[in-house]
C-alpha cells in the first residue's frame, strides 16, 4: 500500500509533525526471538526495493538512476559484509518466473501491507490499538506473514528471508532554499528530503516476523559506499546477533 | 537496463509551434526507423529505470489479464499501425480495469486498460488510440512533461510559502510510491502534446493497412458517452477537467475535424477490421461490459449497450441492459428490466442468468408466481449456481397466491 | 488520455472517509465480554475476544473493528442502512454516486450491492461472489456470502460477510482480509463474533 495511507496521513495531521517525531518507534524483535552471530543461519534476501532520487521544491520525486544503482551495489555490498561480519550467510533469492514470481509479489506486498500496519499501529504510539497496547507493554510482538513462506524460491534453502525496502529522496537545492524560507517566514515546517526504510527478517519455517525496523527518517547518504553502510547499519539496528555482538565484544 | 527503442529524435519536425487549425493535407508518414533509441540524460535515465522497476511489478500483478491469444492480438494491431519495427520495441499488458486508458511509458511498457477494449469496435479505433499513445511516446513527452510538471510544482510550492497562505502543512500525496507501480507514472499532457500525438498517430494509420478515418469517430463517442454520464447524473455538463483526457485534450469538434483532415483520403476505402475485433473480442466483452455496468455510471452504460446493439440486439445484450437497470431499481426500471430480460430470454432460452434477472424483476415488480417460475427455470438450468440454495429460499419466500 | 485516474486510495474494505483532521480520537477498546452498540444503530455485539474499533468511519451507518490494523483484518459492520442510501459515504453524490440500497431490495440482491459497492469505490475489475446461502442472523433468516476481490494496493483479499434485511433496513457486517494467511488466521474469530449479534430493539 502506499507508504502514507491515508489513516497515517490523518493520523500526522492530528497528532502534528513534532508529536511525531517523539512518538515514533522504530524496532521491534519477536520475544524470545535470538539469532546469535556465526551461527551460520542462511538469510534469503528477496530483491531490496531500492528507489533513490531527488524531491523537488515542490515535493515531486525525481528517480536518478544513477543514484538508484549505486545505492543497490552499496547496499548489497554492505548488506554483505554485515552478514559476514556475522557469520551468517546472505543469499540472493534466485530468479523467479511466472507463477513462481507473481508468489513473491505477493508476498512483497503482504510485506508491505503487514509492515505498514506495525507502523501505523504500533510504532506511533499515540495510535496503537488497544489490543496491542498490552502486547506492547509485555514486550510481545506478534506478526506473521503465514507458513506459506515456505513456497516462496528458494525457501527450502535457508532460515530466514530478509525483505528490504528503501526510498530516498533528496532535497534539492530549490527545496532546501524553501525550507529555509518557511522556517524563516510563515514558520511553517517544511522536510526537505525524505528518507524511508524497512527491513524484516522473517522465519522461513512459520512465517513469524522477527524482526521489523522500520523508520521513515532514516540517515546516511546511500549514494557513497560508507553512507550506504551507516544506512544498512540503520536499517539492521538492533538487528539479532548485532547486539550479541556487542556485548560478546565487551567482554 | 537501458531497453532499445526505436528513434524519433526530431525527425517529425512537422508540428510548427503556432498549430493553424486548418491544415488540409494529410499527416504524413513516419521517417523511417533509424535504429535503436538510448536514454539520455539525468532524468530520461531515471524515468526509464523507474519504468523497468514498475514493470517488474505490473508483470506479476494479479490485475493483468493473462490471455495470450488477446495480448498477442492486441499487440498485432499496433504492429499494423506503427509498423514492426516499431511495435517490437513495446511490450502489452492488459489490465482488468473499467476505465477507458491506455499509457505508454519512458521505457516501451504499453497498458492498456479493458476498459479501452470495451469502447472501440474495430481493429482502425483501436489502432487509433494505440497509435496516439505510441506517438506521445515517440516524441518523448513523458520527458518533456516531467521536466515541466517539476517546474510547474516548483512555483505553486514557493507560492504557498511566500503567501503564507495556511498553517498547516498538506501531507504530500506521492504518486511515483513504488506501490502505485502497476498504474505507471503519473503523466498529463497538454493540448499541444495531444496534438502532435494525433499527428504521428494519424500519420502511422495513414501508412498502414488501416482505415485511419476511424480516428475521428472514437473521440466523438467518448465524449458522447461523458455527455450521457452527466445527463443521467442531472449534471449540467461533463466533469471536464476531471476527466483528464478531455481537460487536456482539444474540444471534441475541432478535433474530429482535423483528425478527419489529417486522415488520409485514398485510406477511407480501407478495411476497418470490425468484424476480426468483435471475433478477438467475443469471449471477453460480456466480462467487461459487466465490468462497467457494476461501477455505476447508468448514463455511460447505457450509452455504451446501445451502441453495442447498432449491430444488432443479441441476447447478452438483453441480458446486460437487465442488469443495469434491475441495479439501479427504481420501480420503473425494474419494470423495463423484465422487458429486456424477456428480451433475452426469448433470444436464448438457455441464458440461465437471463431467467434469474427476469424472475428477480418479476417477484420485485408484484409478479409473484411469475417470477417464481423464471427463478425456477433458472435453477434446471443451473443447478450448481453459486446462489442456488439463496434462490431456493427467494422462491420459498415469495409462495403463495399472485 | 493518460492520467490513471488521481483515485485516492483505499485501505481495507471501504475508504475510511470521514475523518476530521482536528478530532485526534485514540482507536477504540471493545472489551472481551462486554456488550457493545456498533454503527450507532440497535445491533449489539458482545466480543468472545478483545477487538479494536478504529476511529475512523466509512459512513454514517459503519463502523470497522480490526485486531491487527485494517489492511490485515476489517470487520465492518453496517447498522441499518435506510432505503435510498449507500454503504459508505459517497466522495461526490452527484458526480462519484455509489449503488442504493432500496427499498425492494432483496435479501439476495445484498451481495451484489456489496460487490457494486467495492467495484465503484474502488474503480476496480476484479471482484467475484463466490457464494451465498441463507442462514440465521439477528435472529431472522439472512444471508451468509463470500466473495474474493483485488483491491488498489495490489492484494487479493478474500471475504466473508452476513446479511439481513429488518423492517426495511439493511443490517451486516463484513470481513475482509488477504487471501495470504490472514483471512483463515482470523475467520474463526470473525464467525465467534458475528453469531453474537443481536437487535437490541
Amino acid at each position: 500500500m502506499n507508504s502514507m495511507s491515508r489513516v497515517a496521513a490523518a493520523v500526522l495531521l492530528t497528532m502534528g509533525t513534532a508529536g511525531v517525531a517523539a512518538a515514533q518507534e522504530r524496532t521491534a524483535i519477536k520475544q524470545g526471538f535470538e539469532l546469535p552471530a556465526k551461527s551460520g543461519k542462511k538469510i534469503l534476501v528477496f530483491r531490496p526495493k531500492v528507489s533513490v532520487g531527488a524531491q523537488s521544491t515542490g515535493g515531486l520525486f525525481e528517480p536518478n538512476a544513477e543514484w538508484t544503482d549505486q545505492a543497490r551495489k552499496n547496499i548489497d555490498a554492505a548488506l554483505k559484509k554485515r552478514q559476514a561480519d556475522l557469520g551468517n550467510v546472505v543469499l540472493m533469492a534466485p530468479e523467479a518466473y511466472g507463477d513462481q514470481a507473481r508468489l513473491v509479489e505477493e508476498y512483497t506486498n503482504l510485506f508491505d501491507a503487514v509492515s505498514q500496519a506495525v507502523v501505523t499501529y504500533q510504532f506511533f504510539v499515540g495510535n496503537r490499538l488497544p489490543t496491542k497496547k498490552r502486547d506492547n507493554k509485555a514486550g510481545v510482538f506478534d506478526w506473521s506473514l503465514g507458513e506459506g513462506v515456505r513456497n516462496l524460491p528458494g525457501a527450502k534453502d535457508a532460515d530466514y528471508a530478509l525483505f528490504i525496502y528503501n526510498k530516498d529522496a533528496f532535497g534539492s537545492t530549490g527545496r532546501k532554499l524553501l525550507q529555509a524560507v518557511a522556517l524563516l517566514g510563515p514558520g511553517i515546517a517544511v522536510k526537505s528530503g525524505e528518507h524511508k526504510g524497512a527491513a524484516g527478517l522473517v522465519d522461513l519455517k512459520t512465517g513469524d516476523l522477527l524482526w521489523l525496523n522500520a523508520d521513515f527518517a532514516m540517515g546516511g547518504n546511500v549514494r557513497e559506499p560508507d553512507g550506504a553502510e551507516k544506512r544498512v547499519g540503520q536499517l539492521l539496528e538492533e538487528f539479532p546477533g548485532s547486539v550479541a555482538e556487542k556485548a560478546a565484544a565487551k567482554q | 537496463m537501458k531497453r532499445a527503442l526505436t528513434a524519433a529524435c526530431g525527425a517529425l519536425a512537422l508540428v510548427s509551434p503556432a498549430w493553424a487549425a486548418t491544415t488540409a493535407k494529410p499527416a504524413p508518414p513516419p521517417p523511417p526507423y533509424a535504429g535503436v533509441y538510448q536514454p539520455k540524460g539525468v532524468d530520461e535515465i531515471g524515468l526509464w529505470q523507474e519504468a523497468d522497476e514498475q514493470e517488474r511489478a505490473l508483470a506479476n500483478s494479479p490485475l493483468v489479464i493473462r490471455d495470450e491469444a488477446l495480448t498477442a492480438y492486441v499487440k498485432n494491431v499496433l504492429c499494423a499501425a506503427v509498423g514492426a519495427d516499431r511495435c517490437n520495441a513495446t511490450r502489452i499488458y492488459i489490465l482488468r480495469e473499467p476505465t477507458f486508458n491506455a499509457t505508454m511509458v519512458p521505457n516501451g511498457t504499453m497498458r492498456v486498460y479493458s476498459g479501452l477494449l470495451l469502447r472501440v469496435r474495430s481493429e482502425a479505433e483501436l489502432a487509433a488510440i494505440l497509435g496516439h499513445e505510441f506517438g506521445h511516446f515517440e516524441k518523448r513527452h513523458g520527458l518533456q512533461d516531467f521536466k515541466a510538471g517539476r517546474t510547474a510544482s516548483d512555483l505553486l510550492a514557493w507560492g504557498q510559502v511566500l503567501a503564507s497562505m495556511s498553517t498547516s502543512y498538506n501531507v504530500r500525496r506521492s504518486f511515483n510510491d513504488l506501490q502505485l507501480s502497476v498504474y505507471g507514472s503519473f503523466f498529463r499532457f497538454n493540448r499541444n502534446q495531444e496534438r502532435e500525438a494525433d499527428l504521428v498517430g494519424i500519420g502511422y494509420l495513414n501508412a498502414s493497412s488501416l482505415r485511419p478515418q476511424a480516428a475521428a469517430r472514437v473521440w466523438q463517442n467518448l465524449v458522447a458517452e461523458f455527455q450521457a454520464s452527466a445527463v443521467s447524473r442531472g449534471l449540467k455538463k461533463p466533469r471536464f477537467n476531471a476527466i483528464a483526457f478531455t481537460a487536456t485534450h482539444p474540444p471534441e469538434e475541432e478535433r474530429a475535424a482535423y483528425l478527419g483532415e489529417l486522415a488520409a483520403p485514398e485510406g477511407d476505402a480501407r478495411d476497418e477490421g470490425a468484424e476480426r475485433y468483435k471475433g478477438a473480442l467475443a469471449k471477453w466483452l460480456p466480462v467487461f461490459l459487466d465490468d462497467q455496468i457494476k461501477i455505476n455510471d447508468f448514463g455511460a452504460s447505457e450509452y455504451l449497450i446501445n451502441r453495442l446493439a447498432e449491430d444488432g440486439w443479441t441476447a447478452p445484450l438483453w441480458q446486460a441492459r437487465g442488469e443495469l437497470f434491475r441495479a439501479r431499481g427504481a420501480p420503473r426500471d425494474l419494470v423495463h428490466a423484465a422487458d429486456f430480460y424477456a428480451k433475452a430470454v426469448a433470444l436464448e432460452p438457455d441464458l440461465a442468468e437471463a431467467h434469474r434477472g427476469l424472475g428477480l424483476s418479476l417477484i420485485k415488480t408484484g409478479k409473484a408466481s411469475e417470477g417464481r417460475a423464471a427463478l425456477e427455470r433458472y435453477l434446471k438450468l443451473k443447478p450448481d449456481a453459486s446462489d442456488a440454495p439463496m434462490i431456493g429460499m427467494t422462491i420459498g419466500s415469495v409462495g403463495g397466491t399472485q | 488520455m493518460t492520467m490513471f485516474g488521481g483515485r485516492a486510495l483505499m485501505l481495507g474494505a471501504l475508504c475510511l472517509a470521514a475523518m476530521s483532521a482536528g478530532a485526534a480520537h485514540a482507536n477504540a477498546y471493545r472489551e472481551k465480554g462486554k456488550v457493545a452498540e456498533v454503527a450507532d444503530s440497535a445491533m449489539t455485539v458482545t466480543p468472545p475476544r478483545d477487538w479494536n474499533r478504529l476511529s475512523a468511519k466509512p459512513g454514517k451507518y459503519a463502523e470497522v473493528w480490526t485486531l491487527d490494523g485494517e489492511q490485515l483484518n476489517d470487520v465492518t459492520f453496517y447498522g441499518g442502512v435506510e432505503p435510498g442510501k449507500p454503504l459508505v459515504k459517497e466522495r461526490d453524490k452527484k458526480r462519484d454516486p455509489l449503488p442504493k440500497f432500496t427499498a425492494s431490495t432483496l435479501l439476495i440482491e445484498v451481495p451484489e450491492l456489496l460487490e457494486g459497492t467495492y467495484r465503484a469505490e474502488k474503480q476496480i475489475g476484479g471482484f467475484t461472489l463466490t457464494g451465498s446461502k441463507p442462514a440465521q442472523f439477528l435472529g431472522r433468516e439472512g444471508v451468509n456470502f463470500t466473495y474474493e476481490y483485488t483491491d488498489q494496493d495490489d492484494l487479493p483479499r478474500k471475504g466473508e460477510a452476513r446479511a439481513v434485511l429488518i423492517d426495511k433496513k439493511l443490517y451486516m457486517v463484513t470481513f475482509d482480509a488477504p487471501r495470504l494467511h490472514y483471512f483463515d488466521k482470523a475467520l474463526p474469530d470473525f464467525r465467534a463474533l458475528a453469531s453474537t449479534a443481536k437487535l437490541s430493539k
